[in-house]
């Protein structure tokens, strides 16, 4: 139990320490980094804690809450960086076709 | 082969502004496309045939084009068959005509393919409620001076598809015509394989949803 801790802990910590490093953040989103980062140690630690707030919503295990959660998370990430994806495409096709138009050359063998 | 498309186009059509994009390809197809006469634009990584048909029509609004007639470059569509397609648009009987291979005679349709392509019409129905027999066909003429807004975002090959969702969405009359369709081996072998459409269809509707 106590590697396994050490272990998920470990990760963690890294993963947030390259968040919180990164320049790219606004504040906002790195208090929410923050967050995320302090109550995710907490369920590591003290993973019965989570049982009640879980009994609470009428789920069985903390655990369980837990997944259900990150699944909910985890998607909106997907879908937010499928929209950046998309912004990006349009912007190179745009410089892209700029660039086209703007070479354009006239054929005379 | 794109040499020999254009020298032929060229040859029918000698009063006609032609204009080739080049989708970032690694051959020697940008210095082959250069026929007197051409306009010839590259783009400079590969974007796909939708976006590549919009530069295009781009650059053809840029020299004061009133009409665009978008063709392959791979020998499979016939030019004496451009007249006619403009001649529906200067009459403004419609503002685009899209060819059928159904209503034409097609040469060597491979017989699963032409299901298939019956097929992509019907889903293509439902999801618009345009009454078309051939959905998937880069043979169309469209009357761009008139439709500013005619504008394709789907890079890929779902812009066949958002075509006819633009028909829809800008009211345009919209008619078809028979073409012929030249298969040879060199454009089945360039044509996109049938498993694809199950990407355009997911790459369609994704589309809408996000914009």
């Amino acid at each position: 139990m106590i590697v396994i801790k050490i272990f998920l802990i470990a990760i963690l910590s890294v993963v947030f320490l390259l968040l919180a490093l990164s320049s790219r953040f606004r504040t906002y989103q790195r208090i929410t980094v923050i967050f995320f980062y302090a109550v995710l140690a907490f369920l590591i630690l003290f993973p019965q804690k989570a049982d009640k707030v879980a009994a609470f919503f009428g789920i069985g295990r903390g655990v369980d809450l837990v997944i259900y959660l990150s699944i909910a998370v985890l998607s909106l990430i997907v879908a937010i960086l499928y929209a950046k994806v998309k912004m990006n495409e349009r912007a190179i096709t745009k410089i892209v076709r700029d660039i086209a138009i703007m070479k354009v050359r006239k054929c005379n063998e | 082969m794109i040499r020999q498309t254009l020298l032929d186009l060229k040859q029918k059509r000698p009063n006609d502004t032609i204009i080739v994009v080049d989708d970032g390809s690694t051959d020697s197809s940008y210095f082959e496309a250069c026929v007197e006469g051409v306009y010839l634009l590259r783009h400079i990584v590969n974007l796909g045939q939708g976006a590549a048909l919009q530069t295009g029509i781009d650059y053809a609004k840029k020299l004061g084009c009133k009409y665009v007639v978008t063709f392959d470059s791979d020998g499979q569509h016939c030019a004496d068959d451009i007249e006619k397609f403009i001649d529906v648009l200067r009459k403004d009987e419609a503002d685009i005509v899209l060819c059928s291979r159904f209503l034409g005679k097609a040469e060597n349709i491979p017989t699963l393919k032409k299901y298939f392509l019956r097929l992509a019409a019907i889903v293509e129905r439902i999801l618009t409620g345009i009454r078309l027999t051939d959905v998937h066909n880069g043979f169309r003429a469209i009357n761009v001076a008139k439709f500013p807004d005619f504008v394709i975002t789907q890079n890929r090959m779902s812009h066949a598809s958002e075509i006819i969702d633009l028909i829809k969405r800008l009211h345009m009359r919209y008619v078809e015509k028979p073409c012929t369709i030249k298969y040879s081996d060199y454009s089945l072998s360039k044509g996109q394989s049938m498993m694809n459409s199950i990407n355009i269809i997911v790459e369609f509707i994704l589309g809408k949803a996000i914009k």
